[in-house]
């Protein structure tokens, strides 16, 4: 598992890097202009783009014939989707990190960039939330088509995120002022509900992507 | 005799798109490789050997038949096993962002007996620059590093898919003595896929020919090379022949080429006729081309 690790974050590291130069870069103005969106574009930006990197990093299994050669070391097809779902889960979790020094550095300087601070938390589970519902839908789409359609299978499932994001979003807003008192339990109930939802669907689809690379041949 | 790998009655098909008509068959798959040994896999392209070794190292599923590596067959959680064999597949076996150095950073983390000092020598040997990323490396640099990488955890068992084809005859020469190091320990053995037959004749005890899926023929190459021979007959002499000594036969415009499994016996008995001793291309030729009674 250590070298399926180093050798996931490897593959990710030189569009990681680039990336984080960007952050950088987007992160030092939006903390330097006062403004609500250009700071929810950053820690969305920063957040989504470092799970993006993961995932257009795996897509180098198929360009060479490492994706093949790994199915002879010393590791089961079981460790290889472990290891990259773990990879893809650092790599959010770097994107979070950037988006909450981000954010925290805005608030430093300028006050709370948000009416109410719980909003953050709501920007931080939408990120979040995304990034894993890509998650959910890209990797078994991803070992079951193989390499040839991971960009266009990368595209619907980025989309999908949205949509699916938007729809619980929608459907929260809707019923949870109705069955719970106004305010901040409803905020925070929906955020729960949205991140547990992606979560959920992130590790519900760790097996069954296992299932599909077992039955895959290379 | 034991045997490092043993492949039984192997079969495996693909589908046709269209129709769902079959593609390609891997047909009754059979031959095995004995402890301290080179087995020459040889056959035309698409005639199934990187099929075989997918079949072999699980990478593909077969439909029928066992396939035993070291005496047990290898089920995708036995590691143990995986740790006892090197590949090396042709073209690019690792990502080209990598380096030298970073490979055995890498393969230090999935093999417990990774030799980083064995594959720093290797590097020396074959001239290989650690820093310099893989895209910038030459196809015969690529091949030098896959192969050090492959034999730095110290395995038991090479498997070697068109390891040598692409490469200038001095570099196949510098590999060919590289595979002959490495069985020089009694429980070492090689399985060498290769259409180019003349690295075979050099350096494996053991030719497997397959074609179309099927194996045709598993000889010790002693026996090709010294005993196998090819008859050059005219129609006449062609008739004369009892059909049991014919193991494939070309008509060619002047002459018809046979090939027999025992060239001094055939020249007692058929005593007019012209014997040549034969190459492995040969062989390979007239059964692959040629046609049997």
């Amino acid at each position: 598992m250590t070298g399926l690790m180093k050798n996931n974050l490897s593959a990710v590291f030189a569009g990681a890097k680039i990336f984080s130069i960007f952050m950088l870069l987007f992160g030092a103005f939006s903390v330097a202009v006062i403004s609500q969106s250009l700071l929810i574009g950053f820690a969305m930006t920063g957040i989504i783009g470092f799970c993006v990197c993961a995932i257009t990093a795996s897509n180098e299994e198929f360009s060479s014939k490492w994706g093949k050669y790994k199915l002879t070391l010393p590791v089961t097809r079981a460790d290889i989707v472990k290891s990259l779902y773990a990879n893809f889960v650092i790599w959010l979790l770097t994107g979070t990190v950037f988006a909450g020094i981000g954010v925290s550095l805005s608030w430093l300087f300028h006050g709370c960039p948000f009416d109410y601070p719980v909003d953050i938390l709501s920007m931080f589970a939408l990120g979040i939330s995304i990034s894993l519902f890509m998650g959910a839908v890209y990797f078994p789409c991803f070992y079951c088509s193989g390499g040839e359609k991971s960009t266009v299978f990368f595209i619907i499932s980025l989309l999908s995120a949205f949509g699916i994001v938007l729809v619980i979003v929608s459907i929260t807003n809707d019923l949870l002022p109705e069955l719970l008192s106004p305010g901040i339990t409803v905020t925070l109930t929906g955020n729960a509900i949205l991140f547990s939802g992606s979560l959920l669907a992130f590790l519900l689809s760790l097996p069954l992507t296992i299932r599909l690379f077992k039955r895959k041949e290379c | 005799m034991d045997y490092i790998l043993e492949v039984e009655r192997v079969c495996k098909t693909f589908p046709g798109r269209r129709n769902m008509k079959s593609a390609f068959t891997l047909d009754n798959v059979s031959f095995s490789l004995p402890y301290g040994s080179i087995l020459g896999f040889v056959g035309e392209n698409g005639a199934g050997k990187t099929t075989t070794i997918g079949c072999i190292l699980n990478t593909i599923v077969k439909k029928e038949g066992t396939i035993k590596l070291f005496g047990r067959e290898m089920k995708d959680g036995d590691t143990d096993l995986r740790e006892k064999i090197g590949v090396v597949y042709d073209g690019d076996n690792f990502p080209s962002y990598w380096n030298a150095g970073e490979l055995s950073q890498i393969m230090r983390g999935f093999y417990r007996n990774w030799d980083d000092s064995l594959f720093r020598f290797y590097l020396d040997r074959f001239q290989l620059p650690v820093g310099q990323k893989l895209k910038h490396y030459s196809r015969g640099m690529r091949m030098k590093l896959a192969i050090a990488a492959a034999i730095s955890h110290h395995p038991q068992l090479l498997i070697l898919d068109e390891t040598t084809s692409g490469l200038d005859p001095i570099m196949r020469d510098e590999m060919l003595d590289i595979f002959l190091e490495f069985v020089q320990e009694e429980d070492h053995s090689i399985l060498l896929s290769s259409h180019i037959t003349s690295d075979l004749e050099k350096v494996a005890d053991y030719i497997t020919f397959i074609h179309n899926g099927k194996i045709i023929m598993t000889a010790s190459k002693n026996d090709l090379v010294y005993n196998f021979a090819v008859m050059r007959l005219k129609e006449s002499q062609f008739q004369a022949l009892e059909p049991g000594d014919i193991l494939a036969y070309r008509k060619r415009d002047l002459q018809i080429d046979v090939l027999v499994k025992n060239g001094k016996e055939a020249g007692r008995k058929y005593k007019d006729a012209v014997i040549d001793h034969t190459s492995i291309d040969e062989i390979m030729l007239l059964l692959i081309k040629g046609e049997q009674v």
